[in-house]
């Protein structure tokens, strides 16, 4: 019998799931729809300013019911340039390589958001430059209602 | 701003992944696709016929390589009715029927769905027949499903 090439085999699944998010970042993820404001929460105790907001302090078990704006600029801590796109398990897609992703220190946080930056070859992308969220115009309640940031000055 | 407004997060885990058949299972695939038939695999000791071929017999240890060709027609040796709807990697629309057909002429039973039948209807010892997909799929789904015969 003729010998052909082993056969590859493909598919594709996709699981749709949902979850709650909770009294804490529902809070934050209203503002960021409705208002385009990022709400933040902060410890009475040790006044650490959480982002994504949390509803417990993790170093004082305080419950945290003093909620601040954050930002909108703030200060790229670290960043990498994707060339290899992982599958987002959010959108169950995967984003245009090459794309940036990167800890964003938001003015008056302590903790780093992450998300995506807009790509620049301009060599302006680098850690300690100040960026600012492009909100979405379309806005659903997810982070993705930030469509990136983008640097400025 | 909705007071409390409680938000639920949609979201999507796409899986997908890719696996080489190997020689056998190729082979069988390659006869299904081209020649809509089903082969099988005899143990030179045993006699036992895999359907879907595989290298080795589980009881005797034999490397098998005497090809045969099965019916496509052959009887339920069991079953299950799925009746749960979980979108996104199902093959049929619930309720539906999966079965573990014995081909004629094969002595291992062969997994696969049901079709032009209320599944409250499906017995053990039922004889269905392969029906064909029109468009090759490069998959088992080059059978569409087993229907009553």
């Amino acid at each position: 019998m003729e010998m052909k090439p082993v056969r590859c085999i493909s598919y594709k699944a996709d699981l749709v799931y949902r979850y709650s998010a909770g009294k804490a970042a529902s809070r934050f993820l209203v503002d960021l729809r409705d208002n385009k404001k990022i709400m933040a929460t902060r410890c009475q105790k040790c006044g650490t300013t959480y982002i994504p907001p949390r509803s417990v302090c993790g170093q004082c078990f305080v419950t945290l019911n003093e909620w601040v704006e954050v930002g909108p600029q703030g200060t790229l801590t670290r960043f990498t340039v994707v060339q290899f796109p992982f599958w987002d398990p959010i959108s169950g897609s995967q984003r245009a390589v090459p794309y940036v992703l990167g800890f964003i220190h938001l003015d008056g946080a302590d903790l780093p958001l992450q998300h995506y930056l807009e790509k620049s070859d301009s060599g302006d992308l680098k850690v300690g430059a100040r960026v600012e969220p492009v909100f979405k115009t379309e806005r659903f309640g997810t982070l993705a209602d930030i469509e990136y940031f983008r640097i400025v000055g | 701003m909705k007071k409390n407004e409680e938000i639920v997060v949609e979201s999507k885990l796409t899986i997908p992944y890719n696996y080489f058949a190997g020689e056998f299972a190729s082979r069988f695939y390659d006869e299904l696709e081209e020649n809509h038939r089903f082969w099988g695999i005899k143990c030179p000791k045993c006699g036992r016929i895999y359907v879907p071929p595989r290298q080795t017999c589980g009881p005797c240890f034999q490397h098998m390589e005497e090809w045969v060709n099965v019916e496509t027609e052959g009887v339920i040796s069991n079953f299950t009715i799925v009746r749960y709807a979980e979108p996104g990697y199902q093959p049929m629309e619930p309720p539906f029927a999966l079965a573990l057909i014995k081909l004629g002429g094969a002595d291992t039973p062969f997994v696969h769905l049901l079709g032009e039948v209320d599944p409250d209807q499906v017995r053990i010892g039922m004889k269905v027949g392969a029906v064909f997909a029109e468009e090759k799929t490069g998959d088992i789904l080059n059978i569409r499903y087993f229907r009553p015969v």
